[in-house]
């Protein structure tokens, strides 16, 4: 992710036309707003579909918005209404909800998921499921972005600016601490 | 010997009510995070959906939101398959059923309500040409041998001034 001020720029330029610009602005941005739609429960299609829908919305706004830091937190703010509105539809739709309530938790895979063919990964995500679901939330944000612009993920979680950070941390120390206590991690 | 930047008030004051700093991230830091990182990440076509959602002259634009979806039929028959979809948009609501044709080609028939005849745009990445259908009285309108792919509808106003009506992409 860009800092707020690439982000500035990259936004003034798509403002005016830019399409490389706006093309640096989807990049920067959609990691984080297909995890905020996909915590919320939401299929890959769907969530594919949410993303779309948001940046469409910001597209009749976009003389409306000014900063970079708005135009963020106006994306994930679209993002997870429009989320929330299809998960609550999907779950209307169906006759028994079971199906759309066990997914809508978004624990990572499952300990036997066939896409973990690394040993490593299998433990990691068995001690990551442990964790609380705010964690798995964050860490799994966090992941996707290379460097993580706080403002923007504190927006997408409702929290202080200046607990992202320290929450990751105590995340990470959580995640670590319990995978070095595992020999199947420390001898792989 | 690297200087060390000054000290920002700000992260002292973000230490001192947090207790605990932003950690810098060592190889095992990077390493939980690269593997959490790798499992479901965005789709590769996502940007690129975005971008072709987003490629309109016009910012006049009402967004139309997926609100159902329905497959039926299963038959080994491609014309036996069908795929409903329907987008709201506030002032017109559009379905469309997308059937398989035998010749590995797509028949879109669309109705829109209320209904009228208004122009209906299928939009395509570039540099196939858009299509355009005109909507008859009830709102029904065709388009026939589409090829797979992304596309991307849009329905006119019964004005010039009025918003046009614009889907996300679909994947055909």
């Amino acid at each position: 992710m860009s800092t707020d001020a690439d982000l500035g720029t990259l936004l003034e330029r798509a403002r005016s036309g830019d399409r490389n610009s706006l093309r640096e602005l989807i990049r920067a941005l959609d990691p984080v707003l297909w995890r905020v739609a996909r915590g919320q429960g939401l299929t890959a299609e769907d969530a594919a579909d949410v993303v779309q829908t948001a940046w469409l919305e910001l597209l009749r706004r976009l003389h409306e918005i000014r900063t970079p830091r708005a135009v963020t937190a106006w994306l994930i703010t679209t993002t997870r209404r429009e989320a929330w509105h299809r998960q609550q539809r999907a779950r209307r739709d169906l006759a028994d909800g079971s199906a759309v309530l066990d997914a809508a938790v978004d624990p990572g895979p499952a300990p036997d998921e066939s896409l973990l063919t690394d040993e490593r990964d299998t433990v990691l995500w068995r001690h990551f499921a442990r964790l609380s679901e705010r964690c798995r939330h964050l860490l799994r944000i966090v992941a996707q972005v290379d460097r993580p612009d706080y403002a923007v993920i504190a927006e997408a979680f409702g929290m202080p600016h200046g607990s992202i950070g320290p929450t990751r941390g105590r995340c990470l120390a959580k995640l670590r601490e319990m995978l070095l206590a595992d020999p199947a991690w420390a001898s792989p | 010997m690297t200087a060390r930047p000054p000290d920002d008030p700000l992260d002292d004051l973000d230490r001192e009510i947090m207790g605990r700093p932003d950690d810098p991230l060592d190889d095992l830091d990077r390493e939980i995070l690269e593997r959490i990182g790798r499992f479901d990440p965005p789709p590769a076509d996502l940007d690129e959906r975005v971008l072709f959602a987003l490629a309109l002259d016009d910012l006049e634009i009402e967004v139309a939101r997926l609100t159902a979806e329905q497959f039926t039929g299963s038959g080994a028959r491609a014309s036996e398959r069908t795929r409903t979809i329907t987008f709201g948009a506030d002032s017109r609501t559009v379905m469309i059923t997308v059937v398989e044709r035998d010749d590995n080609l797509v028949r879109i028939d669309g109705w829109l309500a209320p209904g009228g005849p208004l122009r209906v745009e299928l939009r395509f990445p570039e540099p196939d040409p858009a299509r355009t259908v005109t909507a008859d009285e009830a709102g029904r309108f065709v388009f026939d041998e589409v090829p797979h792919g992304l596309a991307q509808l849009l329905v006119h106003g019964p004005d010039a001034e009025a918003a046009r009506v614009v889907t996300p992409s679909l994947l055909l």
